[in-house]
């Protein structure tokens, strides 16, 4: 009975007039549906549909992580990316045959449950040793210590060949196991897609979407709460200005290594998960390019809100994997309906390959001139722009 | 009793000396001003007093105790508080996370309210734009937040850095009100000024700067009459 007073009590404290309460019943209504609606609606595709929707999660959690950092606590990360290579790495090596070639001589094959935290701490670890000595940085300088790291972390990977396979990538990564071998009424032929054959197997993605679902879920509770705790407001407080924070007795080291290695372990949690879903991973996955795309949906989607964060990578995700990626296809079947020359379809369609990238930064130049503030703007940011600010310089710059 | 005692402060940005040797104290329940013109060193004096400055030499000694070896965010936690120059507040923050941030170094969540509740009752505009972002409040009220912040830390001693600068007179008598009214409650203030005129009204005791030495003390009444006055903070 207890617990039901303290559910309701709850339940009545969500402020159902913070447009953010509404994102979130939309976003996890949404998430419910999906793979049903998906399965109902187009039976071929349901599975690559639902598949693409759980690797759109690896993005999500990522831009959630990025969003402690960058839009938090202010810390500019160009080198997210890195993280991300390191909690795949250490899920790819040590659940699969690769350490078999190396010096260790034996595979090491350890379930995904326990890697996913090993990825957390591994990820963490490097983000307080990359943090403790250039948090002392500022803007520019931080920016590009990070660009640095981002850029070596992939090319250790690809020359450690001994370890982790090099070019050749790691392959053959163990999928996840329910723990308890967990088959359940579910298991078998269930026409409810929802629940039909929780498994973790490429044919069959509903587990995996079910778990970066749950992932989500988890991040965004620990943040959020994060976010709103005494140390929330000091990495605002250290992110607005430092010297003031510090005079208020912030540590202001500490705080921002915090953000730093908080960031870093949820991209190690998306790692370990891609690691396992990809079943391979390679140098590649990790380039400069991923940690600009996930800069650029947490900037995209509303820098330092949680929700804004999710929309903003689900939106990016869609138009550069889904709507960019298939172009080409529409296009050629837009100039066969219009019954144009085999010469004139296969030029517009090369252009439509090759244009991909100005047509993407087209969508990213109007978006951002149309909504500055992102998407999902936090309420100060709205605040901010609506209002604007006092013309009085709210601190005076030439007293540091 | 003394607060605070500093005794033979030398500071430096970089090679060049700002401080030549400050000595001075504030004593239980005081008002103490720091007056002097551009450049004098007064601002210098506060951020050292707190700790965001390593002094090269002198000492600082706070209810007794040496602060040589305690940080900025520490001295923060003994009750020392800065309401820097220029404000400073959290512009994109609200009013009350701004009031939050002063009581970071506390963890008395009763306590923390219950001041709370006085910077309103102290400052009703504050409660009025509680919910508002620190950097859409006018001069004034910036000033009222950069205060409220200071006392929200329970401060055992108060520094303010030109509270007065940049607003207009009808909010300037407001603000020396509350000097005193938050004095009156037993806080000893360390105020630096370049309205002299209205820091020597309401201090006790003062300190005339120049170029980094204290080249006058005396009672706030003593130094409103002396000609010296005139000549120092305009820095002739």
């Amino acid at each position: 009975m207890s617990l039901a007073v303290a559910a309701r009590r709850r339940f009545s404290s969500v402020d159902w007039r913070d447009p953010n309460t509404l994102t979130y019943v939309g976003l996890g209504f949404l998430a419910l549906i999906y793979p049903t609606v998906v399965y109902l609606i187009n039976p071929d595709q349901g599975p690559a549909l639902v598949s693409q929707a759980a690797d759109a999660g690896v993005f999500v959690v990522m831009a959630l992580g990025l969003n402690v950092v960058v839009g938090f606590a202010g810390l500019l990360d160009l080198g997210y990316a890195a993280f991300f290579a390191i909690g795949a790495y250490t899920y790819g090596m040590l659940a699969s045959g690769q350490l078999a070639l190396s010096p260790i001589g034996h595979e090491v094959h350890l379930p995904f449950w326990v890697l996913l935290f090993v990825a957390v701490l591994v990820a963490a670890t490097c983000g307080a040793i990359l943090g403790a000595p250039t948090l002392r940085l500022r803007g520019d300088y931080l920016a590009i210590v990070t660009l640095g790291f981002g850029e070596i972390v992939p090319r250790v990977f690809r020359n450690l060949s001994q370890f982790t396979g090099g070019v050749n990538a790691i392959s053959a990564i163990d999928a996840p196991v329910l723990p308890f071998w967990i088959d359940g009424p579910w298991d078998g032929g269930a026409s409810f897609a929802v629940v039909q054959n929780l498994k973790f197997t490429a044919g069959e993605p509903t587990a995996y979407y079910v778990l970066m679902v749950l992932i989500i879920v988890a991040v965004v509770v620990v943040i959020r709460n994060a976010q709103r705790s005494r140390i929330g407001r000091a990495w605002m407080a250290v992110r607005e200005d430092e010297v003031a924070a510090e005079a208020m007795g912030v540590n202001t080291v500490n705080i921002k290594l915090l953000a730093f290695a908080i960031g870093a372990s949820v991209s190690g949690f998306a790692g370990c998960y891609f690691g396992a879903k990809l079943s391979t991973v390679s140098p590649e996955n990790f380039t400069f390019l991923v940690s600009v795309t996930i800069l650029l949906m947490v900037t995209l989607g509303g820098m330092g809100n949680i929700p804004g964060a999710i929309v903003g990578a689900l939106v990016i995700y869609f138009v550069q994997y889904k709507l960019l990626s298939d172009l080409p296809h529409w296009v050629a079947s837009a100039a066969s309906a219009l019954s144009l020359s085999q010469h004139a379809t296969n030029v517009a369609t090369d252009y439509a390959t090759r244009l991909n990238f100005v047509i993407f930064g087209l969508i990213l130049a109007v978006t951002m001139l149309l909504r500055p503030q992102g998407l999902l703007p936090s309420r100060v940011r709205a605040q901010e722009l609506q209002r604007g600010t006092t013309d009085e310089s709210v601190f005076d710059a030439s007293a540091t | 009793m003394a607060v605070l005692e500093v005794e033979g402060l030398q500071t430096y940005y970089g090679r060049v000396r700002a401080l030549h040797g400050i000595t001075l104290h504030v004593d239980a329940g005081e008002i103490v001003a720091l007056i002097g013109s551009n450049g004098a060193g007064k601002t210098t004096t506060l951020r050292t007093i707190s700790g965001l400055i390593r002094p090269t030499e002198g000492t600082i000694v706070f209810n007794g105790r040496s602060l040589a070896d305690v940080t900025a965010a520490a001295r923060v936690g003994q009750g020392i508080c800065q309401s820097p120059e220029g404000r400073r507040l959290f512009a994109r923050m609200t009013v009350t996370d701004n009031l939050f941030m002063g009581a970071y170094a506390r963890s008395d969540k009763a306590g923390i309210q219950k001041d709370l509740d006085r910077v309103y009752e102290l400052f009703p505009r504050l409660k009025e734009r509680a919910t508002q972002i620190a950097g859409t409040l006018s001069g004034g009220e910036q000033q009222m937040l950069a205060i409220g912040r200071a006392l929200m830390s329970k401060p055992k001693l108060l520094m303010l850095d030109e509270p007065s600068l940049g607003l207009a007179p009808i909010f300037i008598q407001t603000i020396f009100d509350i000097v005193l009214e938050i004095n009156a409650s037993g806080v000893p203030v360390l105020l630096v000024e370049q309205n002299a005129n209205k820091a020597l009204e309401i201090a006790h005791r003062a300190y005339v700067l120049e170029t980094g030495n204290i080249v006058k003390t005396g009672t706030g009444g003593e130094l409103l009459e002396s000609e010296d006055i005139a000549k120092a903070y305009l820095g002739m």
